[in-house]
């Protein structure tokens, strides 16, 4: 019984929604709630984006020519480089020294928050396939084939130069 | 369908994955962090362990032995390090206090002793997760992803590189100390090893007698199993002894790795005259038990098992069976032998 009576807050009866929505899922599920830790209903919480979710996504800093990507979990609607939930790697698009481009995940977390319902961006699911975490994103394959496609086009296209340039000597 | 199945691999809580040698070395490195553990089959044995067993460095009382060697010179323990120059603090104790202090002051010096550990050198990872031909040519660099999940012991965490030809395997050993360092960095260590551990520059060091120096640098920078870390240990204890520079490494934690390393190579000769010279006789025997513990089959071993030696007749048996230099260390015992009588006279 809340001491407003009827006219409760918004805040109460939105934890009240959510405290009911868990029982009945604990009820189904037969979850025990000492040895589960909280479980984040992350579209019911977002009340003020509604409509929106959380997204596992690149934030692009670094300085000019620069660019360097932290893999971040952020809701929807914020600003690209703007404040997020949890930083949850890293990925490095210059190539160094030794020729590798580094990538880092803390695959705990990004478990996490996939359960929660966070959706990954194109560039984050196609790291992860790299990766092996998940399978190989159509697209890489279909970008692999068309860089195939191409450097055989120029290849090709340097030979009938060379040939021109033996016919012409 | 190869890297669905490897997705799926990889997803499945990563510790699933198991590698038999990975697990076992990771369990036993992780397990007992501090203290290295025997891992079977090491080089130094390689006789049939049928009847008697050589014993490994990790053992009790090959431990127990090299730190008494050791010896405990506190001036060169506690050798003034250099350090920044910080004002001395000063506290009011009482006296339960002051003995809680001087107990912690004792476990802090044995930890500054403890002796690092020998481990066989590691294998080559060469596994291979799963060939993507269709990749080929994606990226002309490499990609290599690396686990940053906090609560995993070094050993076990996934670091993982995909070609540009597509197959996606376990990074080398070297790649992983690098990436490790990069995300996980650990005091004073650098991502490339400093131009101080090539030959020439170690005989630099070695000139200027500085081994010392050069073991803690090589702790600091290498893991303990790798070969870069074994071949600069080989180096400086090559050089120890063909000048004869054993004191340089007494008293300090370094000393029970050049013991183990002369003892598997089977030639302490220089080291037991070294220490007869400075009378340590005590010593040159828990060397001669500890030659004989790791060489069970060796002629000085089974003939002091026959005859159930100890003390002086150990040094005399190992002098007769094994030794390239027995004239000296015969010497050595006679002259002791007559000190000895002469001071109890």
């Amino acid at each position: 019984m809340s001491v407003h009576g009827n006219c409760g807050s918004q805040d109460e009866i939105w934890a009240d929604k959510v405290k009911k929505i868990k029982v009945v899922c604990e009820m189904k599920l037969k979850i025990d709630t000492k040895t589960r830790a909280m479980v984040h209903l992350s579209s019911l919480l977002l009340r003020k984006y509604h409509g929106g979710h959380v997204a596992i996504r690149l934030a692009l800093g670094g300085a000019t020519n620069r660019p360097f990507y932290r893999i971040v979990a952020a809701y929807n609607k914020r600003s690209r480089d703007g404040k997020y939930i949890e930083q949850l790697g890293s990925y490095d698009p210059l190539p160094n020294i030794y020729n590798e481009k580094l990538v880092s995940f803390n695959f705990d977390r990004i478990k996490y928050w996939m359960g929660c319902g966070a959706h990954p961006t194109k560039p984050v699911a196609k790291l992860l396939g790299l990766a092996g975490f998940f399978p190989l994103h159509p697209m890489t394959i279909t970008e692999a084939e068309r860089r195939i496609k191409s450097e055989a086009k120029t290849q090709k296209e340097e030979e009938e130069d060379e040939e021109e340039k033996q016919a012409e000597q | 369908m190869a890297a669905r199945c490897a997705g799926r691999a990889l997803s499945r809580a990563a510790r699933s994955v198991i590698n038999a040698e990975y697990n076992r070395a990771a369990r036993s490195q992780t397990v007992q962090r501090l203290t290295c553990t025997a891992a079977p089959g090491s080089s130094s044995s390689g006789q049939d362990a049928d009847r008697l067993k050589a014993v490994q460095f990790a053992d009790a009382e090959v431990q127990d032995i090299l730190n008494r060697i050791t010896g405990l010179d506190l001036n060169k323990v506690f050798q003034p390090v250099k350090q920044e120059l910080k004002p001395p603090k000063y506290r009011l104790l009482t006296d339960t206090q002051l003995e809680e202090a001087a107990h912690k002051a004792g476990t802090q010096a044995k930890k500054l002793l403890k002796m690092p550990p020998v481990l066989p050198e590691r294998k080559p990872i060469e596994e291979v997760l799963c060939e993507d031909k269709m990749l080929e040519g994606m990226d002309k660099a490499k990609y290599v992803f690396t686990d940053i999940t906090y609560n995993i012991p070094h050993r076990e965490r996934f670091i993982v590189v995909r070609e540009p030809s597509g197959t996606l395997r376990k990074a080398s050993w070297e790649e992983r100390d690098r990436l490790l360092q990069v995300y996980f960095p650990k005091n004073e260590r650098k991502l490339t090893p400093p131009p101080m551990f090539k030959e020439e520059n170690l005989k630099v060091m070695f000139g200027q007698n500085r081994h010392h120096a050069v073991l803690n640098y090589c702790l600091v920078q290498f893991e303990p199993d790798s070969a870069e870390f074994k071949r600069v240990h080989a180096l400086t204890y090559e050089d120890i002894e063909k000048n004869g520079k054993y004191n340089l490494l007494w008293s300090t934690r370094l000393f029970g790795g050049l013991v183990w390393h002369l003892i598997s190579s089977q030639r302490i000769d220089g080291l037991l005259s070294d220490m007869l010279q400075r009378d340590r006789v005590h010593d040159a025997e828990s060397l001669v038990h500890l030659f004989n513990l790791a060489h069970p089959q060796s002629d000085s071993a089974l003939q002091a098992q026959q005859q159930q030696a100890s003390g002086l007749e150990l040094l005399k048996i190992y002098a007769d069976c094994e030794c390239q230099r027995p004239g000296f260390i015969k010497l050595a015992l006679q002259v002791y032998e007559q000190t000895k009588t002469q001071s109890s006279a």
